[in-house]
């Protein structure tokens, strides 16, 4: 149960593009009447608690206010709060919330809205995706017993309202990083009226942004919102957004040029070489935090010596796959922490990253190689995946001598069962968008020994790795906490559970009637700064 | 009169060259059945010769022949390993050194459209012998024995006709889409098309049974106490067949474009196997930049099925005289 959400983060890439036909909305572009439309796949959920992907999370950020937002440096920014206080040794935070709030339906956001928000999200029974984000507050393991029993209690003991503008979170450890970790989406308030009935709640949600939903979630098809007038904080540019839903990437992409949509989030790879001649400047790539790795499964036998991994990463040349295959849209990773976090150092990976097949091929041998010299690299087969899967491949069989296959998985979420089972996948892509700027985010989710067997699906354990991680959040703030992180980083380019293979950018495009579009390091195009001509 | 020189001969004469010419035309009739194994000629005979003088059959049996060649001994068309690819030489086009060019992993086009040839016939012939098989034993029964067990079987033929063997394939393959063994996935798909595409064969062969069950010489071997079995297989099954192999010939070629739909859709052969069906697909996504990579494999695979397409018309014309 504990950590179950956070794969949902992992979900990104293939849902982005999926590969099935497209089916958009029926109205044409906007523009004209101030109405933006974008692109995007078909939201997993709408309730702010359980919205764990990219594409709901878009939708999320037009109905809701947070707490903190992440300016282009990645510090943290004040939103809806007005201040942000820890207690000595970070263990105590106090929340004031700015005053004159109101949710779209005109009932006060108060510190109620918050708590019981977090207190319905951190309920084990209500089996909500983002529960596990809630685990390092007070009283978490409480309300989420291991054993499937029903608790005895519904709240959180962490959580204390001080005054309607006032409210104490106890964590169960001091956290540095706590307040960075509320902009994400489980740290959003409710309505008292969400709770009545959440099923019917998320099919139109109301919350305290500055869009209000228009009309009902159209599934599969179209999520229309538009600017509301009773907004107190910064206030859209346009008049509205039309969320078109589509199954397939390609398919968004073809209606920007067509100029049947707005803007594109994630342009296909295979368009990127004639991205610039369709588009012209209506092209833009901006920097992401998004992470792609081959991940060994370490549980396996195949896999345990580390000789035969690091021969695995040497005869891998990265720079040929990020150049040929994604026409340089994306750059090669040799760390395990996206550049543009704080913290983040280059090439930490070291000589195991660089492409060196005599010495690839030399160290295979030598380390007793794979059984019947033959790899299988497990991939979802609907997130456009192939290419770059059967390029590493053929570099590892000519490298190595060994014949390596890609194995297409139908689904990502199948993909993600056979790991939960331990099936022997062979080794198998994993990917990563952070939900906040600090760069443990990149570690503890994927090689933490209580992360697995979910979202740490390679099955590394490494108590030293934990130890460090553990240092780094009782630190006294997310500087001082930077070296302990570090140092958990160093034990991956030492053991290598998961090869360090590509950092992504953002590749978008839009039509001729919109302006600055932006496209942040967590995949969120900027609804604020978004202009119509 | 006489000075005519376009007068006829007398009657006598002409009576005498009638007979000469009747008496040769007996003996080339004679000549001719007695042809080959010194037999009278059998309808397969007929229909043989028939073909040998049919262009479009030649020709297609020309490109079938070259195409088992290919799939036997690939080697004789290219040195070049088809798992041999380097990004560096993505796209690239054709030259002396790669006709057919490179596709986008950098193989060489030429040597991967050659093996993908293997594949696509194993998948073929293996699924006709499924259908074969199916077919003549069922449409045997029924057509022979008629009654309930006709009835019983044309029910369930009806079953089968009804799921569209793309369809069909479509469903069974993804049931089993997580076997990893190259050989257990070629028999799906064998198993796949074979299960479901014999229903137009066994109603044929039903067919042709009844017309031959009640046939004199059938009666005959009746009448001098011949078992089920031995009127089945020595008197009606080989005056069944023809039909049948017609059938058989053009149901290989839509076998072979069947496979290579499901190996584009992602759930037939799966590599190591070399499919065209699979390279198309691989090429599909970037067809806007590079077209050979679609178009060798393409052409390969449209020129296989045509050829077993052609050839079946062909041997059916050799076969039923009356579409001549």
């Amino acid at each position: 149960m504990k950590k179950r959400a956070v794969w949902c983060a992992l979900a990104v890439l293939p849902l982005t593009a999926a590969a099935l036909a497209g089916c958009g909305g029926g109205s044409s572009g906007g523009g004209g009447d101030g109405v933006i439309s974008v692109g995007i796949g078909e939201p997993k959920s709408l309730f702010v608690t359980s919205v764990g992907e990219t594409e709901g999370h878009q939708v999320i950020m037009a109905l809701y206010t947070p707490l903190v937002r992440y300016n282009d440096n990645l510090e943290t920014e004040l939103a809806a709060a007005e201040s942000v206080t820890p207690s000595e040794g970070n263990k105590v935070w106090t929340i004031k919330l700015k005053d004159g709030y109101t949710f779209h339906n005109g009932e006060k956001v108060t510190s109620d809205s918050y708590i019981n928000a977090w207190n319905y999200g951190a309920y084990g029974p209500n089996a909500q995706d983002l529960n596990s984000y809630y685990s390092k507050i007070d009283g978490y393991a409480a309300i989420n017993p291991t054993d499937g029993s029903t608790p005895a209690t519904k709240t959180l003991s962490g959580l204390q309202k001080v005054d309607d503008l006032t409210f104490k979170v106890t964590l169960s450890a001091p956290y540095s990083g706590f307040m960075t970790t509320l902009g994400y989406t489980n740290f959003m308030p409710l309505p008292s009226v969400a709770f009545n009935d959440p099923a019917a709640f998320q099919n139109s949600p109301i919350g305290n942004g500055p869009f209000k939903m228009k009309g009902n979630w159209q599934h599969d098809q179209l999520i229309q919102v538009e600017a509301w007038d009773g907004y107190t904080g910064t206030k859209p540019k346009v008049k509205g957004v039309d969320f078109k839903i589509y199954q397939d990437a390609g398919a968004q992409y073809n209606d920007v040029v067509g100029g049947n949509l707005d803007v594109v989030k994630t342009i296909p790879t295979q368009q990127i070489a004639n991205a610039k001649k369709d588009l012209g400047d209506r092209y833009g790539q901006t920097p992401s935090g998004s992470f792609q790795g081959l991940a060994f499964p370490v549980y396996q036998k195949d896999f345990e010596n580390v000789g035969v991994r690091r021969a695995i990463s040497m005869a891998i040349d990265r720079d040929a796959i990020v150049q040929t295959v994604f026409a340089n849209s994306a750059v090669s990773a040799r760390s395990w922490v996206s550049p543009q976090f704080p913290g983040a150092r280059d090439n930490t990976c070291g000589e195991w990253c660089n492409y060196n097949p005599t010495a690839a091929k030399a160290l295979y041998t030598e380390s007793g190689g794979l059984p019947n010299n033959s790899l299988k690299i497990s991939y979802n087969a609907d997130g456009g995946h192939k290419e770059w899967i059967d390029a590493t491949c053929n570099q590892l069989a000519t490298n190595l001598g060994i014949t390596c296959t890609g194995n297409p998985v139908p689904k990502f979420a199948d993909l993600l069962t056979s790991l939960s089972k331990k099936e022997a996948v062979g080794m198998f892509r994993q990917g990563w968008i952070p939900d906040y700027p600090t760069m443990d985010n990149y570690l503890e989710p994927l090689y933490s020994c209580d992360a697995a067997p979910q979202p740490n699906y390679s099955g590394f354990c490494d108590k030293t790795f934990d130890e460090d991680l553990a240092q780094g959040f009782a630190a006294a703030d997310n500087n001082a906490a930077i070296p302990h992180f570090q140092a958990a980083e160093s034990i991956l380019a030492e053991k290598l559970p998961l090869l360090p293979m590509r950092f992504g950018r953002n590749n978008f495009g839009y039509s001729d009637k919109v302006k600055n579009v932006t496209i942040d390091l967590f995949y969120e195009l900027d609804l604020l700064a978004l202009e119509t001509k | 009169m006489s000075s005519d020189p376009n007068a006829l001969p007398p009657n006598d004469e002409r009576a005498a060259i009638a007979e000469g010419e009747a008496a040769s035309t007996e003996k080339r009739v004679t000549a001719e059945l007695t042809e080959v194994s010194g037999r009278p000629r059998s309808l397969a005979s007929d229909a043989f010769r028939d073909l040998r003088k049919n262009p479009i059959a030649i020709i297609s049996a020309v490109i079938i022949v070259i195409l088992v060649v290919m799939a036997i001994f690939p080697t004789l068309f290219t040195h070049k390993d088809p798992t041999d690819c380097a990004l560096g030489r993505s796209l690239k086009p054709p030259s002396s050194e790669a006709w057919f060019g490179y596709n986008f992993q950098g193989c060489d086009i030429y040597a991967r459209t050659i093996h993908g040839a293997r594949a696509s016939l194993m998948v073929g012939i293996g699924s006709v012998i499924v259908v074969a098989f199916i077919a003549i034993v069922l449409g045997m029964l029924a057509g022979y024995y008629g009654g309930l067990a006709d009835a019983i079987i044309a029910r369930f033929t009806d079953i089968i006709l009804g799921i569209p063997l793309l369809l069909g394939a479509i469903v069974i393959l993804s049931g089993f889409k997580n076997n990893s063994n190259m050989w257990l996935g070629l028999l799906m798909v064998i198993a796949a098309l074979g299960l479901l595409g014999w229903t137009s064969a066994m109603r044929i062969v039903r067919g042709s049974v009844l017309s031959a069950r009640n046939q004199d010489y059938v009666q005959a071997a009746r009448m001098l106490g011949a078992t089920n079995w031995r009127i089945m297989t020595r008197h009606i099954g080989p005056n069944a067949m023809a039909p049948v192999i017609v059938v058989l010939t053009i149901a290989l070629g839509s076998f072979i474009a069947t496979e290579a739909t499901l190996s584009f859709l992602g759930i037939g052969l799966k590599p190591p196997w070399i499919s065209w069906g699979g390279d198309i697909a691989d090429a599909t996504a970037r067809v806007r930049n590079a077209l050979g990579p679609v178009l060798f494999p393409s052409s390969f695979l449209a020129l296989t099925v045509l050829a077993f397409i052609m050839l079946g018309d062909a041997v059916r014309e050799a076969f039923d005289p009356k579409l001549r």
